[in-house]
């Protein structure tokens, strides 16, 4: 059987190439390890009768683009009519809802403080005129720098003229940010803890970074430029839509394979053989696993380009994020708003604290108060949990892949407590309302979800890993140094969480 | 400071020229006496016997040992037996050589491989995804050459008459004064030979043995100058002399390809992939830029150019790495880089690297020769290496 695109992975990445490449009338294979396709978009059972909306949850990333060429629409995806507010709770105190419009979050704001709160408008304001610059930076393949790229020196030189037209002084802010930490630069502009917390947060999700690492203060301006109004129905529902999309173009997919190896010869893709030995011939294979994967376990190491496995195998993608999934038999309430729901939530009132949880990860410890990135995704998707019921879905930050001591039954044990307890804080009435739970840690990932290191992003959001340097100069812009080899997952340009922009980008240098 | 090798305690007190050089950082003797000769003779007519423990020394074990090697390698191992030695160059991605050297099959999943400079980061750095464990025992092994028509007499002596059905290129594990060693019938003098590797604490009892065996056959131990005029005579290339490995190149003209360097039959192409496998297939496609040669520097020739002045001809009395142009028709073709007196075949020799269209059997060339101050000219011969080649170094 011969096929003109096979791809490895049918994580939501994975998806988006397939169905993009199936429209130019090409015979497309997706060859998925598990039992059902969208990796860790896909929603799961983790508790009879509950489910999540998948292990990433946040879909503010996904790119409008995607969504118009595929027509996802027509396949019954929906985004939500406004942007997501998200609620800060804190155990004293209102807390603060901050909410995705920015006159209203201001309102919050003034709460905690007026200075703040007058900023603030014109802290989103700055994000905002910088934001074309960055969505052009992050909805196209990066500039090639590979020493046979010269020729792209053009591309370059046009992208920097683009950070020009910005004007000279917003020009310069940028540069000036871009590799400060996320707390210096929302310490210019804000003296709340707790609104500093809330904001710098998505800069942190699944890096090997706190809140005081140099550079995420540009991983949060990346992060905020792209964001758009959520899926109903979170990362599941883009599987889901996107899984249509692929079956309307005639998308093979088998969910059960396992590729054991990319099969080269002489520097070009012949096909790949699977767990069972079952060849498949094609002339070109996309990798929607994570590079260190692909390059490293996948291919006959005598099949990869001099000077590569060295880079690749520094790929850093240490695992820093664990995820708990609750079944709740009521609703998720919290003291300092009772009676009220909120989709959106962050445990972490202040970036000291955050700090803190991170600096365990750095001595491969369990934090002593991790930071909880959560959602109740049945709020708005009232079918993945029974009537009056809730699913609480929570990324857990900062917990290291390679614990000191390893992954006992007590450390899992430790952790859920630890979470608990700083949830049990702001919401004292979440502990006796569960009925269900499962704990996955960046192990558990790595084994369930085949990522390297566990880490949800395919390897580390830092400086170097981003842009042209994703996940390696010479193969940054999909196409590998290995004829009909390309990468289409996470751990290339731009990068982790669910934006469906690498499967896309990847699908147009596909040749 | 060079160190001292495990053998210094016997090679110091014997050197009565105190000519030491360093060898990969090592002491080594350049002579035992004031001039190489009785120890030249020695390696031809009696046996040697030489510290060789300077060479760097790599195990490579594990499940991919095989496939590793060959991938690193341009010659396929797989296929090579247990206890067969074979000899070989290590190229770069561009095909270039880097090291050349003997890989050693010890069992199913571990060999030994020997190069001329450090290589360990290169084998380290290229064994990701190999199942493959890379041991550097340059230091922990010692070794010596035993060489010459009467080796195999003295090492029978030592291990018993066995040592008799050990082919060429073939390894055998031995037992010599109580210390276990192994023993390849390999060597650096085109002549029948042996080389005992030996675990570093025992390496005292070996020589002992060795030299109290070998006392009857007439052996001496050798430095370096004498195996300089043999490897000459044997056609083997040095490193660092006939050719330069790649990494340490500044500019790209002074690397060579295996075929350049007459190596081209370690070369095996047609395989699974090893490193310069596409650059020297297009090579090989395209036809190498230059070759390897042996030539036979005209005696008449010199003896001309000396009369001229009126002086008899003379040469240098020991192997001479310095490198001289080489000219056809006027024209610089390329260079000697290795150039002896052969005091067996009483024949002037050189080891040159030359256009490739110059390396035909019986092509004359002019060799640069100075006396007196001036840059004279001399007629030299392409002929066929080895120069020296008995029989016995085979049977």
């Amino acid at each position: 059987m011969s096929y003109d695109l096979i791809i490895i992975g049918a994580g939501h990445n994975g998806l988006t190439a397939a169905a993009a490449q199936a429209a130019r009338r090409r015979k497309v294979l997706v060859l998925e390890a598990r039992a059902e396709p969208g990796g860790l978009a896909a929603g799961l059972e983790f508790h009879p009768g509950f489910r999540t909306s998948g292990v990433l949850h946040d879909s503010s990333g996904l790119r409008s683009s995607v969504i118009t060429s595929l027509g996802l629409e027509s396949h019954g995806l929906r985004r939500r009519p406004i942007s997501t507010s998200v609620f800060a709770p804190q155990a004293e105190g209102p807390g603060l809802l901050l909410h995705g419009e920015p006159s209203r979050a201001a309102e919050e704001i003034a709460v905690h403080s007026t200075v703040d709160a007058e900023r603030y408008g014109r802290f989103c304001e700055f994000q905002k005129k910088i934001g074309p610059y960055l969505r052009n930076l992050l909805n196209t393949a990066p500039p090639d720098i590979s020493p046979r790229g010269f020729g792209q020196f053009w591309d370059l030189f046009r992208r920097g003229m683009g950070l020009r037209r910005l004007g000279r002084e917003d020009m310069f802010e940028c540069l000036r940010i871009g590799p400060l930490s996320v707390s210096d630069w929302l310490g210019e502009w804000f003296e709340s803890d707790l609104l500093k917390a809330n904001l710098a947060a998505p800069a942190l999700l699944g890096t090997w970074a706190g809140p005081r690492s140099a550079g995420t203060a540009a991983l949060l301006l990346m992060h905020q430029s792209v964001a758009e109004n959520e899926v109903i129905g979170g990362p599941a529902a883009l599987v889901r839509a996107l899984n249509a999309a692929c079956e309307a173009r005639g998308v093979e997919l088998r969910c059960g394979a396992r590729v054991a190896r990319i099969l080269v010869d002489a520097s070009k893709v012949k096909g790949v053989e699977l767990a069972d030995g079952q060849v498949i011939d094609s002339t070109r294979v996309a990798s929607a696993v994570d590079p260190r994967q692909t390059f490293l376990d996948l291919i006959d190491p005598r099949e990869l380009p001099l000077g590569l496995a060295e880079p690749i195998s520094n790929w850093r993608c240490r695992g820093t994020t664990a995820k708990i999934h609750l079944a709740l038999d009521g609703p998720l309430e919290f003291s300092s708003r009772p009676g009220q729901s909120f989709d959106a939530v962050r445990i972490g009132e202040d970036l000291t604290g955050i700090e803190r949880a991170f600096d365990a990860v750095k001595y491969r410890r369990l934090p002593e108060a991790p930071h909880l990135d959560i959602r109740v995704p049945s709020l708005l998707d009232p079918g993945l949990a029974p009537d009056g019921m809730q699913v609480v879905s929570i990324q857990v930050h900062f917990v290291p892949y390679d614990l000191d001591g390893g992954w006992t039954d007590d450390r899992r044990a430790d952790l859920i407590e630890s979470s608990l307890a700083q949830l049990s804080k702001v919401a004292p009435s979440c502990r006796d309302r569960i009925v269900g739970h499962q704990l996955l840690t960046p192990v558990d990932l790595e084994r369930d979800f085949g990522t390297s290191g566990g880490h949800i992003h395919h390897g580390e959001q830092a400086l170097d890993q981003l842009l042209s340097l994703r996940p390696q100069a010479r193969c940054a812009r999909y196409a590998t140094p290995i004829s009909g080899l390309y990468l289409c997952g996470s751990g290339s340009h731009p990068g982790g969480g669910i934006s469906s922009a690498p499967g896309m980008l990847a699908a147009q240098a596909i040749r | 400071m060079p160190l001292p090798s495990p053998f210094h305690e016997r090679t110091a007190s014997l050197c009565e020229s105190l000519k030491f050089k360093s060898w990969a950082g090592y002491f080594a003797v350049c002579s035992y006496e004031s001039h190489p000769d009785p120890e030249y003779f020695a390696f031809r007519n009696s046996a040697g016997l030489l510290d060789i423990t300077p060479l760097f020394k790599y195990e490579l074990s594990g499940e991919d040992s095989a496939a590793f090697v060959s991938y690193m390698a341009t010659r396929d191992v797989s296929a090579l037996k247990i206890g067969r030695v074979t000899y070989s160059c290590f190229c770069d991605q561009r095909g270039k050589v880097i090291d050349d050297g003997t890989i050693s099959r010890l069992d199913e999943q571990r060999f030994r491989v020997t190069t001329g400079s450090p290589a360990y980061a290169w084998f380290l750095q290229n064994s990701r995804g190999f199942q493959v464990e890379v041991e550097d025992v340059s230091e922990s092994i010692a070794a010596l050459a035993i060489q010459g028509p009467n080796s195999r007499r003295i090492l029978a002596e030592l291990v018993g008459p066995g040592i008799e059905d050990l082919r060429f290129f073939g390894l055998v594990a031995a037992r010599i004064a109580g210390v276990e060693v192994e023993i390849t019938r390999t060597g650096y003098t085109g002549d029948l030979g042996f080389e005992v590797w030996i675990p570093r604490d025992g390496a005292l009892s070996v020589w002992d043995a060795v030299m109290a065996a070998g006392k009857a056959h007439g052996i001496m131990p050798v430095g370096l100058d004498a195996l300089d005029i043999v490897r000459i005579e044997a056609g083997f290339l040095l490193q660092d002399v006939d050719y330069f490995s790649a990494p340490r190149c500044i500019i790209e003209s002074r690397k060579s390809t295996p075929y350049e360097i007459g190596l081209g039959w370690t070369v095996a192409l047609d395989r699974s992939p090893f490193i310069g496998q596409k650059a020297l297939r297009e090579e090989k496609q395209r036809g190498s830029d230059w070759g390897f040669v042996g030539l036979e520097i005209s005696w008449e020739g010199i003896e001309e150019i000396y009369t001229e002045y009126g002086l008899p001809p003379s040469l240098p009395t020991q192997a001479c790495r310095m490198a001289v142009p080489v000219y056809s028709t006027g024209r610089q073709v390329g260079q000697v880089t290795s150039s002896t007196w052969s005091p067996i075949l009483k024949k002037y020799l050189a080891l040159a690297t030359v256009e490739a269209k110059q390396v035909e059997i019986g092509n004359q060339l002019r060799v640069e020769h100075t006396v007196e101050y001036e840059r004279m000219r001399v007629l030299a011969t392409v002929v066929e290496r080895p120069f020296y080649d008995p029989e016995r170094k085979r049977t």
